[in-house]
């Protein structure tokens, strides 16, 4: 097993009834990098990501993290382990602030969740700074106290991307981090996920439909097409690849990359 | 400011409270009837731990209140305890049929969670309703209720006075466990578990120490209402005894600290009421409470709290930390 792999998966498949929705896939995420999985609508992509992240379990294969397997272990052991994620429709707790939300996670963190009594003084102290250090990151230091139904959908996948690193993952993956996003709001995230790489030095696999942010942003793209493996490379390669343009691209869209 | 006003609300209503024998009369109301209000808002406390802060319905949680009954009545009557000992016999009682399903219940969620809570209290039901021999069966069983430490007697003053201790303690410390990280977890769980599990943390954990916090509660107003009555029987184990609680818990306000307080006073105090007046209570009973869902879509008190806090649910105004 190559020690630099952070996220390895070997053949993984996943059966809905009769629908292969993952058919054995195989990928490996370099520690450090920033790894996209594309494909159009239904190629198994939100699947595989739950397979990763143990949201369920593949009906074969194996997923292994930092070397060690984990293809069965429960999905909260995963974020103790070092994984985060986020749902391509934000997983948030609506009807709580934005402080809130991303403080579950940082007293999850600190090993405080189970108490009956509140953190106080220096320890309290010590948890609200997490919680703002981590707002500010996403930039939402001034919508702290307002309840996470009331932010625009970019405001609400700030405060789920937060919340993942609340529990300071080495790894984070992304489920759609752009889809349904205004331009502007897009912007925010396409910088957000370059310093979680830069700025705090994570891995990130992400899934995304527009090319341009992929291609930009991405050093490795695997691309899934009907649950399986299609082509898999770094963006000029995945821009070069005829089965790719093929399938799923539309020449058009890569012509002027 | 807030938990200020608060503290003072409930200095108040505590005070009231604690004028009930001198109140009561000025309603027409009994003062075992009081006592029952109070005994019956800790089994009601003891649902909205689960259904009303989790989000788990607890359809089924007149089990621990008949198990603290019974505990109670049984211990009293056959091994000869005081009235301490059936308190706590009752009370461990329920705690250990807690202990007993909670291994099978924590994996359920949703309908499947109600269910087989419905069910599991059945069992209770039958288990009662069959062993005449012990438990009078049907009929079910009366007992003399036990001096404290032998020596003693409790009248119906001095039991509302018992009461009214207990459930100020159980307060205290159910607003204690869902004001704390613990509690905001639960909340948290109620709104989206798969979340809370992907912040590294295991949801089973927390549901099954609210089922037993949830278990001992609704076990501690049992034995106490069955020391109340001096009488244990098996309608107290049936699924409409739970589906009364969760009524209750619905009327005063899900997920509120004092909701379970005014839904028990108004269906306890109302049924008293109405029940002296007319055979057809259950009607205008019933007519009463569709009136106070119409009113107050969150309950009494969840709907009169979001109006002053302009928030969402009085559940998630958490404290800062
Ligand atoms: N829980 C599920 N039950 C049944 N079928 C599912 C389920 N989740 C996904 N699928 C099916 O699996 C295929 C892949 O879906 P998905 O992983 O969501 O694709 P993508 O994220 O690439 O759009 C689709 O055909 C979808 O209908
Ligand atoms: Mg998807």
């Amino acid at each position: 097993m190559d020690s630099a792999m952070m996220l390895e998966a070997r053949g993984v498949s996943k059966f809905f009834g009769g629908v292969k929705a993952v058919d054995e896939v195989s990928i490996g995420v370099r520690e450090g990098s920033i790894h996209a999985v594309i494909g159009p609508n239904g190629a198994g992509k939100t699947t595989f990501f739950n397979t990763l992240s143990g949201f369920y379990f593949p009906d074969s294969g194996r997923v292994t993290y930092r070397g060690s397997e984990i293809t069965r272990l429960a999905n909260w052991k995963r974020i103790v382990l070092g994984m985060g994620r986020t749902f391509q429709t934000p997983s948030v707790f609506a009807e709580l602030t934005v402080r809130e939300n991303v403080m579950l996670g940082v007293r999850a963190r600190a090993g405080v969740a189970f108490r009956l009594r509140p953190p106080a003084g220096e320890e309290r102290e010590t948890l609200e700074h997490r919680v703002d250090e981590l707002l500010g990151f996403v930039n939402l230091g001034r919508s702290k106290e307002r309840l996470v139904a009331e932010l625009s959908h970019g405001g609400q996948r700030l405060c789920e991307i937060a919340m993942s690193l609340s529990t300071e993952p080495s790894l984070v993956l992304l489920d759609e981090p752009m889809a349904g996003l205004a331009e502007t709001e897009t912007d925010r995230i396409i910088t957000v996920i370059r310093d979680l790489r830069q700025r705090l030095g994570l891995t990130v696999l992400f899934v995304e439909h527009n090319m341009r942010v992929v291609l930009s942003l991405a050093e490795r793209i695997t691309v899934l097409d009907r649950g399986k493996v299609l082509a898999e490379g770094t963006p000029s390669e995945i821009a070069a690849n005829e089965i790719v343009r093929d399938a799923y691209l539309g020449k058009e869209a890569l012509d002027h990359v | 400011m807030k938990a200020r006003a608060e503290l003072i609300a409930g200095i108040v209503v505590v005070a009231i409270l604690a004028a009930g024998p001198y109140l009561s009369p000025l309603i027409h109301v009994d003062l075992s009837i009081v006592s029952e209000v109070l005994v019956t808002a800790l089994a009601v406390m003891s649902v909205n731990l689960l259904l009303g802060y989790t989000g788990l319905p607890a359809f089924g949680n007149a089990a621990y209140f008949g198990l603290g009954a019974y505990g109670a009545a049984l211990s009293a009557k056959y091994l000869h305890v005081d009235f301490i000992g059936a308190v706590i016999i009752g009370t461990a009682s329920a705690l250990l049929g807690g202990l007993i399903l909670a291994p099978f219940l924590l994996r359920r969620r949703g309908i499947y969670f109600g269910l087989l809570s419905i069910a599991f209290g059945q069992v209770f039901y039958f288990v009662a309703y069959r062993f005449t021999d012990v438990t009078g069966g049907e009929d079910g069983m009366n007992f003399p209720r036990p001096l404290v430490l032998g020596h003693y007697a409790i009248n119906e003053t001095t039991f509302f006075y018992v009461a009214l201790a207990a459930f100020v303690g159980c307060l205290i410390a159910f607003r204690t466990v869902v004001r704390s990280p613990f509690g905001r977890t639960l909340v948290a769980i109620r709104q989206n578990e798969a979340r809370v599990r992907y912040l590294g943390l295991n949801t089973d954990r927390f549901i099954f120490v609210a089922l037993l916090i949830s278990a001992t509660l609704a076990g501690l107003g049992g034995a106490l209402f069955g020391l109340l009555i001096n009488f244990a029987y098996p309608l107290e184990l049936d699924w409409h005894q739970s589906g009364f609680f969760v009524l209750m818990m619905i009327l005063g306000g899900a997920g509120t600290v004092w909701g379970s307080l005014v839904g028990s006073f108004i269906y306890v105090i109302g049924k008293d009421i109405i029940s002296t007046q007319t055979s057809y209570w259950q009607l205008y009973l019933g007519g009463l409470f569709v009136a106070c869902v119409l009113a107050f879509p969150r309950g009494i008190l969840g709907t009169l709290l979001a109006r002053l806090n302009a928030r969402p649910a009085a559940a998630d105004s958490e404290p800062h930390g």
